[in-house]
């Protein structure tokens, strides 16, 4: 007798940990999201964006019930302290099964870092920003994806568009900041210039520390050397104070100025007519595509309520990852019959998928990179906003200026040849 | 050649003088105090928020413009009066003969401490009120467009050592001072307050550091970072000038200065490391930087 009742112990309890799997994928009473940006430093003028996003984004779900149901619970990652710091903190969520996804990180160089951990840890991994073109490039990652796409298609957006408006382009300056974006956004646009137009001259490059506030003396240099064109990849805080450096001094009158993130300030900062800017993907909330979006002008407007200011592209970039990251866990649940998924499942549901964003779609290829399509404009004066806004739009498709998935994107930057210009549309084109 | 020599010195005139603010309240502190304050770089950025928090002020209330170089010197006095009596009694007097290392712990918690309190108070977004540079316009000198205030900051500075040394030299104060410096048992002994002294010489130290963020704010705005930034720059300066002298701070930024513009004229590569390099080659030929010399040490 004793006998038996051990033998249906042991078959109960049996079933109990057969059962546990299956308990593992019910819905969990809420969900972590890890959600890493900057929010102190100079990096924090880009940064905060990105959080304000994610808070307004996250309180849309959960308003609607969360994802699949499930409230989503934010926990926020400042970046500022540092890549051991990050790195810690990222081990320290991923550890609790709660916290599924992380959307990581902001700087290029924090991505890098987390990259393998992610791979270790087997945790989906969103860069919401994460644009360097280095993070995907050996095809293998598993865990790691970048909707928002990354510096190759970005910076050769603006060569293109620079040769479309001004053809006669002689000279050309570089002031970027001194660290990977910086120089990477410079290799590449670089390349993309020598590829397209070979007769151009780099008349000066300048890579002045992050987080510098007085470019004053690169502004003489600049002057000194009277290039046809500036390109700068500054952002934050240093742009801020580059453009308000630079403006009375008169660079943006005897130079054609590029600034590929300068969208960012164009709420903030007096820009003159003229300056070539961008977006570094599809994120203007003011693009036809956007203004025909019934969410994204609701988006934009409650972001202005709540903040003050209408969103800038990080905001729009941390709004389309956080988007990205729903339509996984539905697409994921789709697949499994409605359980609540693993890790695992999430991370195959972002796989290749095709998502509807804000202001247009992503999609990621075989080695997790996002292909979106890269908006660039110039500044002009709107007749609605008290600042100014991009007119003079193109809109090029994103797989039209990303090399294939296993090829090294500055060979593949130096096969163009001038006449690919030809080929894409036209500044303006895009109303 | 002249359309890229006088540009360049004009360059580095200008960069000395905006470093040589940044470092000479941390030396002159240093020099009667005996403290080397790591949250010098937080005062300095205090002046600058406070001076952006009252210039935009002035902007929004649309009072004249002109009231924003007020604004300036009013801030720095501001947070002198205010930061530095409180900090000099409440923390830095307890440093007074203990060792460097228990001065530099100490300060470097006050850094920090200051630092998140300026998070708090003023937030993450850069702070920027250019009222004074577009008052003063422009100028084209060289073949080079430049603002008139940054002409007025080399003028701001050279005043400022002149200052100084006549404080120095020919006040009473200055005196007393001195005689601190020189011995402080013996001013003691004499009946000398060394007390009001060691405030009052703080105070003057805070309100050069806030002068400095302030005077700055207008070109390079503010924006969290500033103050470690600056520290570190204004050791540099201190130290090839000699901790505690005012005209080695004053050579030592011209140095420094001149050093960042010809790395950015020719070496942009090597920008950010062109006043440390500078620094190493001073303190390998004088080791006490140079205008200082050897003390002995008492036992």
């Amino acid at each position: 007798m004793k006998f038996k009742v051990g033998l249906t112990a042991l078959a109960f309890a049996a079933g109990l940990a057969s059962m546990v799997p299956a308990a593992a994928q019910e819905k969990p009473s809420s969900l972590g999201l890890g959600i890493f940006t900057f929010t102190s430093g100079p990096a924090a003028a880009y940064g905060m964006p990105g959080k304000n996003a994610a808070d307004l984004m996250i309180d849309d779900f959960n308003a609607k019930g969360g994802i699949e149901g499930v409230p989503v619970k934010p926990i926020y990652v400042d970046e500022a302290q540092g890549a051991q710091g990050v790195i810690a903190e990222y081990r320290r969520l991923a550890g609790d099964p709660k916290n599924q996804v992380m959307v990581a990180a902001l700087s290029s160089a924090n991505c890098l870092a987390l990259a393998p951990i992610a791979e270790q840890l087997q945790v989906p991994t969103v860069g919401w920003n994460c644009d360097t073109h280095q993070l995907l490039i050996d095809g293998k990652s598993k865990y790691v994806f970048r909707p928002n796409g990354n510096t190759i298609p970005e910076f050769i957006a603006y060569a293109i568009y620079l040769l479309d408006r001004k053809p006669d382009v002689k000279t050309v300056a570089i002031i970027n900041p001194d660290y990977a974006f910086g120089h990477d956004g410079a290799n590449i646009f670089k390349a993309a210039l020598k590829a397209l137009k070979p007769d151009i001259q780099i008349v000066a490059e300048l890579y002045p520390k992050m987080g510098s506030p007085n470019y004053q003396t690169e502004i003489s240099r600049l002057a000194t050397m009277h290039p046809d064109v500036v390109f700068s990849n500054l952002w934050g805080a240093d742009l801020e104070n580059f453009v308000r450096q630079a403006t009375p001094r008169g660079l943006f009158t005897s130079s054609q100025v590029i600034l590929a993130l300068g969208e960012t300030i164009l709420q903030r900062v007096p820009l003159p007519d003229g300056v070539i800017v961008g977006v570094l993907g599809d994120g203007w909330w003011m693009s036809p595509d956007a203004k025909a979006n019934a969410e994204t002008a609701k988006f934009a407007e409650d972001y202005k309520a709540r903040f003050g200011e209408y969103p800038v592209f990080p905001s729009i970039k941390m709004a389309n990852a956080l988007i990205y990251v729903k339509a996984a866990y539905k697409a994921a649940m789709q697949k499994n019959g409605g359980k609540w998924p693993t890790r695992a499942e999430i991370a195959d549901a972002m796989k290749g998928s095709t998502v509807a964003t804000l202001t247009g779609t992503t999609h990621t290829r075989a080695d997790n990179d996002g292909l979106v399509d890269q908006i660039v404009g110039v500044t002009v004066k709107s007749p609605d906003k008290p600042f100014p806004v991009i007119g003079d739009m193109v809109r090029y498709k994103g797989d039209s200026l990303m090399p294939k998935a296993d090829q090294d994107p500055i060979a593949w930057i130096s096969t163009l040849k001038p006449e690919f210009v030809k080929t894409l549309p036209k500044p303006g084109s895009y109303k | 050649m002249s359309n890229t020599v006088i540009p360049l010195l004009l360059d580095s005139l200008a960069s000395a003088a905006l470093i040589f603010f940044a470092a000479v309240g941390l030396t002159l502190v240093f020099s009667v105090l005996r403290v080397l304050n790591v949250a010098h770089g937080s005062l300095y950025s205090i002046g600058a928020y406070v001076a952006a928090s009252i210039c935009l002020f002035i902007a929004s209330r649309q009072l004249s413009p002109y009231l924003s170089f007020v604004a300036l010197l009013f801030s720095a006095v501001f947070v002198a009066a205010i930061l530095g009596p409180l900090i000099e009694r409440t923390l830095i007097r307890w440093t007074y003969g203990k060792s460097e290392a228990v001065q530099i712990l100490i300060t470097f918690g006050l850094f920090l401490m200051l630092e998140d309190l300026q998070r708090m108070v003023f937030g993450v977004q850069s702070l920027y009120e250019d009222a004074p540079v577009r008052l003063l316009g422009t100028s084209q000198i060289g073949g080079v467009v430049y603002l008139n205030y940054q002409i007025f900051l080399i003028g701001m500075a050279v005043l400022v050592v002149i200052g100084l040394r006549m404080l120095i030299r020919h006040t009473r104060l200055g005196r007393l001072i001195t005689a601190v410096v020189a011995d402080r048992e013996m001013a003691q002994s004499i009946g000398i307050d060394t007390n009001r002294i060691f405030i009052l010489a703080f105070s003057l130290g805070v309100f050069l550091a806030a002068l400095g963020g302030a005077l700055a704010m207008p070109t390079s705005g503010v924006a969290p970072g500033l103050g470690a930034d600056t520290m570190v720059l204004a050791f540099a300066v201190a130290a090839i000038g000699g901790l505690g002298q005012i005209e080695g701070a004053a050579v030592a930024a011209l140095i420094v200065g001149l050093a960042r513009v010809l790395a950015i004229y020719f070496v942009p590569s090597l920008d950010a490391v062109a006043p440390y390099a500078a620094m190493l080659v001073v303190l390998l030929i004088r080791p006490y930087g140079l205008f200082g010399a050897v003390t002995a040490r008492r036992i």
